[in-house]
């Protein structure tokens, strides 16, 4: 429910708002809910259509400023909208908070489309409110005005549109509901010109009446699992001599991270994630596999083809991971799927067992029930040979080669930051290689464009992560080509003073859709190519007010660059000139199986062990 | 094969555009589809009729059922499964003749 003011809240009974009865315009509701709501930072760029809203804002920060001058609901202004809204989502996957931005009607909502969509997607909560014109000219074609209702309709968990004034507190309390509960998502709230000057009156508690939503909600939530459910499962799981958890990004989303420790603690089962589940178990965990996928580790990769047992935690078989649903996890006799989302369960790859519920009650009920009738799966040949993966098929680059490689780079900062750091990408290659060769301790570490998969995420995604976790080192890991998307927010990160570092793997173009030209269309870098594009990053840096800003292309500084680079205590932007032809491996092409992965040249493959052990199997069980 | 869903809506601004925009955004062909009143004025209810295969009528409705302004949905079965329908169309609605439903 709504969090009180502090001041007010003891003398009040919990369901009366101090402010209950006030007289307030909309604007002023607008704000009282987001304070209401617990919003501490909104990311946003103002225009004729929100100007009421966010005159309130500024009449709400100077009446509460704080006695050191800091403003209660500060208000961060990007470059571009899209900014704001991957501002809030990177706030948000970093907090487990909703993020909030606040923009203008007509372009400034069409440019939060990107973001909310992405947000969507990738299951992420966020509150976008969209100034809009007044209710008589709607439908008028007048200035500024775009069919957002429509267009986010399409893109987002839901949308509202409030043409009754006296509805608009209900509503936006109504959007925080939505947005954050069952499978988080954004939600965007339209509020026509005349609405934010309404004169209103404001209550404190309503709430909209969403019957279906709730009653869908409610029954989901409350699922549990009964005991014939555990029996079945450890059933299934006493059968198994080759188990596997494929734990995705709601792991993290249901903050599920420490049930599945215990889980997988209590019942020594290996788990492999997907891009979004990094960090639902520390990487650094003997039977944690890192990433599998396309781009996924071999050890992973393999492991999948081995198991005989998988078991889906908050993971939905997306086409990242299973390119072939035929053929994934092809040796799996039983696999079980759990989620909140009842409308992943069996879409692409039918499951034995299902639960469609809260992830970490269903975890912990497991380890409980497991522990209480001394469940403890034999797996040491399993175990064994999960540890031979990983040795046999360790990620590797090329380490002779002049030229500065990305994944040392990445190996590089890992050592400093000892995958403690939050780190955010754009998309391409330079994703692929932080997810693999960064490592993450805890959730919320990892914020990158996983469905989606948006160039430009990186840097305005940092900027809101750092504003969610003031006190943690933030790295933006980008590419040429994607920060380039966003470049216009190099300039936010130094007006808020924010010590982010930025970090440029320049390999002059598009690597990722090269690597593709490469290998599907017969060398033709058709538009990728941007190696004659004339930009000086670090001067651009240095013009947007980095105080350390370099460019790095001695492979003998690499080390002590870094270590320099991350012990600035500004903004520092860091732009490494790599090599040009470096490509991701391993790569599942789209559509192949996990048998068919190409491991490149520094990775053995199956094949290749094979054929150095000779005729030894590497392990009895194959 | 054609499959018939039944849809109790709120009657909310865009919520009609945001459920035929769901079927076109998951490539479901509406061959039919109807609106009506109810005895709830706060609610309408949607006659839907696609044609697919078993898993896209799941994979719909259970879509259907992510909808903030949906109330209920359901499959009906065939099309030619009067007798349903026409239960359903009491369910719904007070006033509405069956008969025009099954006529659609």
């Amino acid at each position: 429910m709504t969090a009180m003011p502090q001041t007010a809240a003891a003398t009040h009974a919990p369901d009366c708002h101090p402010l209950a009865g006030r007289a307030m315009s909309g604007a002023d509701v607008v704000v009282q809910v987001l304070v209401d709501e617990g919003v501490d930072v909104l990311f946003g760029y103002s225009g004729g259509a929100i100007l009421p809203v966010y005159d309130a804002v500024f009449r709400y920060n100077a009446r509460h400023r704080g006695a050191d001058g800091r403003e209660p609901m500060p208000l961060v202004v990007p470059a571009n909208e899209q900014g704001a809204g991957f501002m809030a989502s990177g706030y948000a996957r970093a907090s487990g908070k909703v993020g909030v931005a606040i923009v203008t009607s007509g372009p400034g909502a069409t440019n939060t489309v990107t973001p909310v969509r992405d947000a969507m997607a990738d299951s992420v909560p966020l509150v976008v409110i969209c100034g809009q014109v007044p209710t008589s000219a709607l439908g008028s074609d007048a200035f500024q005005e775009a069919p957002v209702s429509n267009i986010m309709g399409a893109c987002a968990k839901h949308v509202f549109l409030v043409t009754e004034a006296e509805q608009l507190e209900a509503t936006l309390r109504t959007a925080f509901e939505i947005a954050r509960s069952g499978r988080p998502g954004p939600v965007v709230v339209d509020i026509p010109k005349n609405v934010q000057n309404a004169e209103l009156r404001f209550d404190g508690t309503s709430r909209l009446p969403i019957p279906g939503y709730r009653a869908r909600l409610r029954a989901v939530e409350n699922a549990r699992l009964g005991d014939d459910d555990c029996a079945s499962f450890f059933a299934a799981l006493a059968q198994a001599e080759r188990p596997l958890i494929y734990a995705g990004g709601g792991v993290i989303a249901a903050g599920a991270a420490p049930a599945l420790a215990a889980f997988v603690d209590a019942f020594g089962l290996p788990v492999t994630t997907t891009l979004m589940g990094l960090g639902g178990i520390d990487t650094t965990h003997p039977l944690a596999l890192h990433m599998l996928g396309m781009h996924g580790t071999a050890y992973a990769n393999y492991a999948v083809e081995d198991c005989d047992c998988l078991i889906a935690l908050g993971a939905r078989f997306d086409d990242r991971v299973a390119g072939a649903p035929g053929k994934f996890a092809p040796r799996a006799r039983f696999i079980a799927q759990i989620d909140i989302d009842p409308a992943e369960i069996g879409k692409v790859k039918r499951v034995d067992w299902q639960h469609v519920g809260p992830l970490a009650a269903a975890l912990e009920r497991l380890t409980r029930y497991g522990r209480a009738h001394g469940i403890r799966p034999m797996l040491q040949d399993w175990h064994a040979h999960v540890a031979q993966l990983k040795r046999d098929h360790a990620m590797n680059h090329d380490r002779a080669s002049p030229l500065i490689q990305p994944q040392a780079v990445i190996e590089a900062i890992n050592r400093v930051t000892q995958g403690r750091a939050i780190v955010s990408t754009g998309v391409g290659q330079h994703q692929m290689w932080a997810a693999q060769y960064f490592d993450f301790r805890a959730p919320r570490q990892w914020l990158t464009s996983g469905s989606m998969g948006t160039m430009g995420f990186g840097l305005p995604a940092a900027i809101g992560a750092q504003f969610a976790r003031p006190d943690a080192l933030v790295i933006d890991i980008d590419g040429d080509g994607s920060i380039r998307m966003n470049l216009g927010e190099m300039e936010t990160v130094t007006t808020y003073g924010l010590p982010l570092k930025v970090v440029l793997l320049n390999n002059g173009g598009d690597g990722m859709v090269r690597q593709w030209q490469k290998l599907y269309f017969g060398q033709r870098f058709s538009a990728s190519d941007k190696s004659l594009r004339r930009k000086d990053f670090i001067k651009a840096a240095e013009a947007d007010g980095f105080a350390w800003a370099r460019r790095l292309d001695d492979k003998a500084a690499l080390e002590s660059t870094i270590a320099e680079f991350l012990a600035f205590e500004g903004p520092a932007f860091l732009e490494v000139v790599i090599d040009p032809e470096a490509g991701v491996y391993p790569m599942v092409g789209p559509g192949a199986s996990y048998a068919q992965m190409v491991t490149g040249d520094f990775i053995a493959s199956r094949a290749a062990v094979a054929k150095a052990t000779e005729a030894a199997p590497v392990d009895s069980m194959f | 094969m054609k499959h018939t869903l039944s849809i109790l809506l709120q009657n909310e601004a865009g919520a009609l555009a945001r459920v035929a925009g769901l079927f076109a955004a998951r490539h479901v062909n509406i061959d039919t589809l109807t609106v009506a009143p109810t005895h709830e004025p706060a609610m309408s209810h949607l006659t839907v009729v696609i044609h697919g295969s078993d898993a896209t009528l799941e994979q719909i409705v259970r879509q259907t059922g992510k909808l903030v302004d949906v109330i209920s949905v359901r499959s009906l079965g065939l099309l030619c499964d009067a007798a349903s329908l026409a239960g359903e169309a009491a369910y719904a609605s007070s006033r509405d003749p069956a008969d025009d439903r099954v006529a659609v």
